[in-house]
């Protein structure tokens, strides 16, 4: 198969003195990828919405195993009974972590994990805390209606999320009821204040002397919440909250927030390796359908191909015309595909639609840019087989093609 | 008239360069499905099997689960001589107060810890779960700090062999034995004596859940409108089985994944199909022509194309199906378990994937859609090509 016997002189006639006035090799290319318009529009429609898919898979990995960061996070920590977080802690431990070096201040945390109203699930969570202690714990926290000290006052009330209050268009001064599903107990609860601005602004928060009166001074919360003096003492606190506790019959472990939500994500089991898999399998299937499409294409104008050949087009231009095409189609499709998630996903309330499961489920940059290489990969990938069976066919035998 | 379903096979084959990518495109979608649903179908799977018809269950009201309930020792103490309950052939009755708690355990291999569900049992516990069988060592004996752990559980977590120890904060729990469940949520559970239980986890008055069987269906009956209609016991009754099938919340992620997945990579492949068919199509412009000259109707043309294209994604289902019945027999054979932690215990459960004969049916079915719906427009362009340009077409 040689080339020598049909290109008499290849080298010496540039393709660019060739072509035809008025027809630039952009303008080629693009004539022929839009010439059968119908199967352009097909192909950068598979692949937008392949590239969708992989966004929103990579955005679902993110919101399910990186926790929103707060940089108050890294120096608050939260002691849970060795045993398991649903052991609860004996309320007397107070007294000695209070007094020990490097901690500003503790309030118990006690999830109480009601339904709200009629709910069957429990949408969002509501915690038992020390009113008075938590005010320098929630750092973050702003007031946005009524006030912390009102909070304060009545034992009765809650201090709520403003996610929350919008989302079922509650007002300070509402009365809210939830039946416990962990504690026998019912709560009534009026919301006193609206706080926003922290990495979550749904949950409720209520005095824990309201959970230990209906339980019968009970003498047990379900954790302790500290804050360190500073980042540098935490390892220290860390250490000594530990120790504190070590041989008696409520052994505690102590983490930083951010510890404790990884540890609590790496329960649900392996979601990387599940969703990696599938997003593996989206990419392969992309692949498929790209370079089926680009060799449905060239085989169509397999004799047009050889034309060229014989007029004197070289492997290497006719390689580039495949890639500028198959390239040009898959960046159009990822452009759309990875554009329209983003626009998506970032118009629409999830958090509503999925009742609090995913809150911020943000498209990052990174992960546009992963599909868009994805894709590119995806172009070159796809004009590498076209290519080699057109290099590799004599314009002799291109030019009998029928098909 | 017909065209020939040979036709439309050896048309496939023919060309296949094009077929072998749909077809590999629609099997990758196929086996997706497939597989979630497995997962899925996996967790369903292993709270079907659990409980026995005759059992009643007894939770406090207004608990969604074992885990979260509370029944007093004086409840239990009521509850134990209702005549209604059937007695054993040592004449006791048999009736289980158990205790359901949580412990934190280090996963094999170091990947972190999760939490396992540990039951508080006594020995008429283990007379009302007759499906729970020992497998290795013994059961631990009432009164000593020993359990006896599922087998599932022991390939997951450090410490769980028989001889290993398990810690609950300062105490230390002996393993002595292993047990099966078959396939039910005992499976992700470890058991041992339920006075300990209550002494290791400070529920000196406490129990979760009260397991007894009456004596018969009438008993039965008349047992659970009392125990419903006594406001001062405050407790919840219902058939066992019941109570598990409906503890399937943990599968409802995968099904919704698999739905969306579906729904989407779907959409992809019947795009890819359509690109296919419309190529078909358009290469066989003359043997179109031929056929509707020699007498084929619009309709047979019609036909003809959503046969193939049905044909051609079928292939695609099948070799899908057979994707995923091989990676389902690789799991079998290698005994891989899957966990997840069950957002009403917070407790990992463990269950086996299974690809049942049903979930590759509609794995093939959901191909042949694709298919169907890919092929529908390039069928319709080939029926209305004009005959006579048809034919002079190259």
């Amino acid at each position: 198969m040689s080339d020598a016997g049909v290109h008499p002189q290849p080298a010496a006639t540039p393709p660019g003195r060739h072509r035809a006035p008025g027809i630039s090799i952009a303008g080629f290319v693009l004539k022929n990828a839009l010439r059968n318009g119908r199967r352009a529009l097909l192909t950068i429609l598979s692949v937008a919405i392949s590239c969708a898919l992989l966004v929103t898979l990579m955005t679902l990995q993110r919101e399910l195993t990186v926790p929103p960061e707060s940089e108050s996070a890294s120096f608050r920590i939260i002691a849970r009974n060795k045993v398991s977080l649903a052991q609860p802690l004996p309320a007397r431990q107070i007294t000695t972590i209070e007094k020990l070096p490097g901690v500003r201040q503790v309030s118990p945390f006690t999830y109480f994990g009601g339904l709200f109203r009629d709910e069957t699930v429990t949408s969002w969570a509501q915690f038992a805390v020390d009113p008075a202690r938590f005010r320098e714990l929630i750092l973050e926290g702003k007031i946005l209606e009524g006030t912390y000290e009102a909070w304060v006052r009545d034992r009765n009330s809650c201090l709520m999320g403003a996610d929350t209050m919008r989302r079922y268009g509650l007002k300070v001064g509402d009365s809210l009821r939830f039946r416990g599903t962990f504690y026998p107990v019912d709560l009534q609860l009026t919301i006193a204040a609206v706080y926003a601005g922290t990495v979550d602004d749904r949950n409720c928060f209520f005095h824990h002397a309201l959970l230990d009166q209906l339980m019968d001074d009970w003498g047990m919360v379900g954790t302790w919440y500290l804050i360190a003096d500073s980042a540098d003492a935490v390892d220290g606190v860390l250490e000594r909250v530990n120790a504190a506790f070590e041989n008696t019959s409520a052994e505690v472990r102590a983490e930083t927030e951010r510890a404790f939500q990884l540890g609590f994500i790496s329960m649900i089991g392996n979601v990387k390796l599940l969703f990696g898999s599938i997003s593996a399998v989206v990419v392969f299937t992309l692949i498929l359908v790209c370079v089926s499409t680009m060799s449905m294409a060239i085989r169509e104008r397999f004799r047009e191909l050889a034309v060229l050949k014989a007029l004197g087009f070289r492997r290497r231009e006719l390689f580039a015309f495949i890639l500028a095409e198959s390239f040009g189609l898959s960046m159009l499709g990822a452009v759309v595909g990875i554009g329209g998630a983003w626009l998506f996903w970032s118009s629409i309330n999830l958090q509503k639609l999925t009742q609090g499961f995913l809150v911020y489920f943000e498209v990052t940059p990174r992960i546009m840019a992963t599909g868009g290489i994805v894709a590119a990969l995806l172009g070159i990938l796809a004009a590498l087989g076209p290519s080699v069976s057109v290099a590799r066919t004599s314009v002799v035998a291109g030019l009998k093609t029928l098909d | 008239m017909a065209l020939p379903l040979k036709y439309n096979y050896r048309n496939v084959l023919i060309r296949w360069r094009t077929t072998l990518f749909t077809v590999a495109g629609v099997a990758a979608v196929v086996s997706v499905v497939i597989l979630l649903k497995a997962l899925a179908k996996g967790i369903e799977s292993s709270s079907a099997r659990t409980g026995e018809p005759g059992n009643l269950l007894v939770v406090r009201k207004g608990s969604q689960a074992e885990s979260g309930s509370l029944v007093t020792r004086d409840q239990f103490r009521t509850l134990q001589f209702f005549e209604e309950i059937d007695r054993n052939a040592a004449g006791q009755p048999v009736v289980s107060a158990e205790l359901v708690m949580i412990i934190n355990a280090p996963r094999r291999g170091g990947a972190g810890s999760a939490n396992t569900l540990i039951r508080g049992v006594t020995p008429r516990g283990l007379e009302l779960r007759p499906k729970v069988r020992l497998v290795e060592g013994r059961w631990f004996n009432p009164g000593q700090r020993e359990v006896t752990v599922s087998r599932k559980l022991a390939d997951r977590f450090e410490g769980f062999e028989v001889g290993g120890v398990l810690k609950a904060g300062p105490d230390r729990l002996k393993v002595v034995g292993q047990f099966e469940a078959g396939g039910s949520a005992f499976d992700s559970e470890a058991w041992m004596d339920a006075d300990e239980a209550r002494a290791i986890f400070d529920r000196s008055e406490m129990y979760s859940s009260i397991l007894l069987r009456p004596r018969d269906e009438a008993a039965m009956r008349s047992l659970t409108n009392r125990i419903a209609q006594d406001k001062r016991l405050g407790l919840r009754v219902e058939p066992e089985t019941d109570y598990y099938a409906q503890q399937t919340a943990t599968a409802v992620p995968f099904n919704i994944l698999a739905g969306l997945l579906g729904t989407a990579m779907s959409v992809g492949a019947v795009f890819a199909a359509m690109n296919t068919m419309y190529a078909n199509v358009a290469s066989r412009t003359r043997e179109i022509g031929t056929l509707r000259v020699l007498g084929y109707s619009r309709g047979a043309v019609v036909v003809c194309f959503l046969i193939e294209g049905v044909i051609l994604s079928g292939l695609g289902g099948l070799v899908g199906c057979g994707l995923s019945l091989g990676v389902y027999t690789y799991v079998v054979a290698r005994g891989v378990t899957f966990g997840t932690m069950d957002f009403q215990s917070f407790a990992e459960t463990v269950y086996q994937f299974r690809v049942t004969p049903d979930l590759m049916l509609l794995g093939l079915a959901f191909s042949m859609v694709i298919g169907l719906v890919g092929s529908l427009l390039p069928a319709l362009r080939a029926s209305r090509l004009p005959v006579i340009s048809a034919l002079k077409s190259l």
